[in-house]
């Protein structure tokens, strides 16, 4: 009988923060193949029976606007005013966009705990599972938004040059869906009851973001604190920039009283936090990873 | 060692797990936070109550041309060391490193999803295991010829059965050229054919020079794939050398951990040899030579020479019998047996307990001595049940012209 051979291996150096980032970057952009059959699997599996497919994908905004619509003829036959088409086509643009909001937080809150078989016996980068949950819902958003397309011109709504401002908005929705989804996801795989409170939020969030009303209507001094959520700032620069063709590189004032309804800092404010959210949410995911499979 | 050489290492790991429930909820976690505070925080190194040592300053390495099987009983820490290896978990103390591509013949078909085809589906394990799309265009079809389910390559994986799931994903993870490999024993997966066709496979992989390691509950897969092995207990290093060595360490009982019987034995037993080879052809008959003492007087119920043969595969007993089914005459003082048995059983090694026990209890006085005999292939016939097939005519009826 013989002792094992031993290999004096190296301590690791302690990574900071910053080596971390890097590491998941490196790590992620490395399983560009398993992150793009992963998306795959969550659109087949979707739109494996198209029809069903697409409803999924059309349903939830088109209940958005119907919700929408009668809540806005409800506040403005009290204020005596007349309900506008195109109305109905601003709540279902911002539809779109809370519906990709929703939804991946929806699915993205069980994108660990879900997957049980993959955590507790093979590895890869954690971080691909809610990646690949948000993405399959930007996919679905994408075909909400042609249909939304579609149907806008039919309200006497026409492009113009602002439209270019919706990859920026897109961008800036997506990193902070998935900040938001990576830690609810890592959370919700330590503490189970998490889904249970993102199921409250799905539910009653819409109410406090900008899509049924527009953050004005709240009244003049609301603007900027309704401002300060990412999610506030997209819907809004969505309806000002696609629906009204307004450049958001300008402020924006009310013409009967000169009350500011955008400030570009909003955006820029915005696009910050959800960078800022998106990498703590990485540190934190990639530090608590090792511990996933013993808990899942 | 030169820098590219692929390796496996692992240098002094302990890694500790916690007992029962894990799961928490928002709910439990303030009070909890409140009580770990006050007794100095997450990272502590030691164990608290139900908390218990996984793997305790665990060490090896294997280097190309090498290949460790790891055995010991059940929860003895196998599993542990495989997911470090895989990087599923993370040790508490210690290093470990797995240099280059790494194979993992683990949970081969983990990664399925049970609406997605057969084809689908391998490039998504595919990924999961980290080959590439390009790579596995490249391999599709061999290994869907591999997997032997290619009238269904199309169809959802729900509508597969088990075998078949689980042959599709060994083919997947059998395509992937590795630099180290890490396989476990689950892959006993399929029908008898596939089996072969499987093992074939690995000990190809094995053989081929690159670090391996293999845990199994298969002894004789373990002596004829491996060049060391190293055998676990309650997560400790019991016993490493060659297979024949610590296999017999392990068969001896040092990796066993059962309690004996306080009831002092009315039999003991001071010999126990196999007269002859310990490797012997199926069909053909081995002699056991066993020696000792009745030192209490025998009542009815008692089996002085309880004989269990069992598989060391699948654990399973294949024959049993004893002094009184032998009709042994026993009596008090030293006594010496020898006992013929004709192994009319499938290759394999299979292990030979000799016990005392009490049959109206079911107890056991004391586990004896164990033995091990290797059974090879005979040529006098095949499988499991000897139907002693004999010759009674041969004639030719007929000759064709030349």
């Amino acid at each position: 009988m013989t002792k094992p051979t031993r290999i004096d291996l190296p301590d690791e150096p302690a990574s900071g923060v910053l080596g971390d980032l890097r590491d998941v970057i490196t790590d992620v952009s490395n399983s560009r193949g398993l992150v793009y059959q992963l998306t795959l699997r969550d659109i087949r599996v979707r739109y494996k029976q198209a029809v069903m497919g697409f409803a999924w994908a059309i349903l939830s905004p088109l209940l958005i606007v119907g919700a929408g619509t009668i809540l806005r003829v409800a506040m403005l036959r009290m204020s005596g005013q007349q309900f506008a088409a195109i109305d109905a086509g601003s709540i279902a643009m911002k539809g779109v966009i809370w519906g990709f909001f929703a939804s991946a937080l929806s699915l993205g809150t069980t994108a660990l705990s879900g997957n049980p078989n993959l955590i507790s016996k093979v590895y890869f980068p954690r971080e691909v599972l809610p990646l690949s949950v948000v993405l399959a819902c930007a996919f679905d958003a994408c075909v909400g938004a042609g249909a939304v397309a579609l149907a806008l011109p039919l309200l006497s709504w026409r492009p113009t040059w602002a439209l270019l401002w919706l990859p920026v908005l897109a961008l800036v929705l997506f990193t902070f869906t998935l900040a938001i989804v990576l830690a609810v996801s890592c959370a919700n795989l330590f503490y189970r009851d998490v889904r249970y409170l993102v199921q409250v939020l799905v539910s009653f969030g819409i109410f406090f973001v900008p899509v049924f009303y527009t953050p004005e209507m709240l009244g003049a001094r609301w603007i900027g604190p309704q401002m300060a959520n990412p999610l506030a700032t997209i819907l809004e620069g969505a309806r000002l920039s696609i629906m009204e063709g307004r450049n958001l590189l300008l402020p924006i004032t009310r013409a009967s009283d000169g009350v500011v309804l955008w400030n570009p800092m909003y955006l820029l404010v915005s696009a910050g936090t959800a960078v800022t959210l998106l990498a703590i949410s990485a540190v934190v995911f990639r530090r608590a990873q090792f511990r996933f499979a013993e808990y899942v | 060692m030169s820098a590219g050489t692929p390796y496996i290492a692992f240098d002094g790991v302990w890694k500790k797990f916690r007992r029962g429930e894990v799961h928490t909820s928002l709910r439990d976690l303030l009070p909890a936070l409140t009580r770990n505070a006050l007794k100095g925080g997450f990272l502590r190194r030691d164990l608290s109550t139900n908390e218990f040592w996984a793997l305790r300053d665990v060490s090896f390495a294997v280097e190309p041309g090498q290949t460790l099987g790891i055995i010991g009983n059940n929860g003895a820490g196998k599993s542990t060391i495989l997911k470090i290896l895989t990087r599923i978990l993370r040790p508490n103390r210690g290093r470990y490193a797995v240099k280059g591509r790494v194979g993992a013949l683990l949970e081969i078909a983990a990664g399925f999803h049970q609406d997605l085809t057969g084809r689908e589906n391998v490039f998504l394990q595919g990924a999961i295991m980290g080959m590439g799309r390009q790579e596995l265009k490249r391999k599709l079809d061999a290994i869907v010829a591999f997997s032997g389910v290619e009238l269904f390559i199309d169809s959802p994986v729900k509508a597969y059965s088990s075998g078949m799931n689980a042959r599709l994903g060994f083919a997947i993870a059998a395509h992937l050229d590795p630099d180290v490999l890490i396989i476990d024993e689950a892959l006993s997966v399929g029908d008898y054919a596939f089996q072969r066709k499987a093992f074939g496979r690995i000990r190809t992989l094995a053989k081929s020079g690159i670090p391996v390691v293999v845990v199994s509950h298969q002894l004789d897969r373990i002596s004829e794939l491996c060049t060391d092995v190293l055998l676990l207990a309650n997560g400790e290093t019991v016993a490493y050398g060659s297979p024949s060595d610590v296999i017999a360490a392990y068969m001896r009982g040092d990796g066993n951990t059962a309690p004996k019987s306080a009831v002092p034995s009315p039999v003991t037993f001071d010999e126990a040899v196999l007269v002859g080879s310990p490797s012997v052809r199926s069909g053909s008959r081995i002699r056991l030579r066993l020696g000792g003492r009745v030192v209490a007087p025998l009542t009815e119920h008692i089996e002085p020479i309880g004989i269990v043969v069992r598989s060391a595969q699948t654990g399973e007993t294949v024959f049993e019998t004893g002094a009184s089914m032998l009709q042994i005459p026993l009596d008090l003082g030293d006594f010496q047996v020898e006992i013929e048995m004709q192994m009319n059983v499938q290759p394999g090694i299979y292990l030979i307990d000799v016990d005392v026990w009490d049959r109206a209890t079911e107890e056991q006085f004391i586990e004896g001595p164990r033995l091990t005999v290797r059974v090879v292939e005979g040529d006098t016939f095949l499988g499991g049940t000897n139907l002693n097939a004999r010759l009674v005519l041969a004639e030719r009826t007929a000759t064709i012209p030349a």
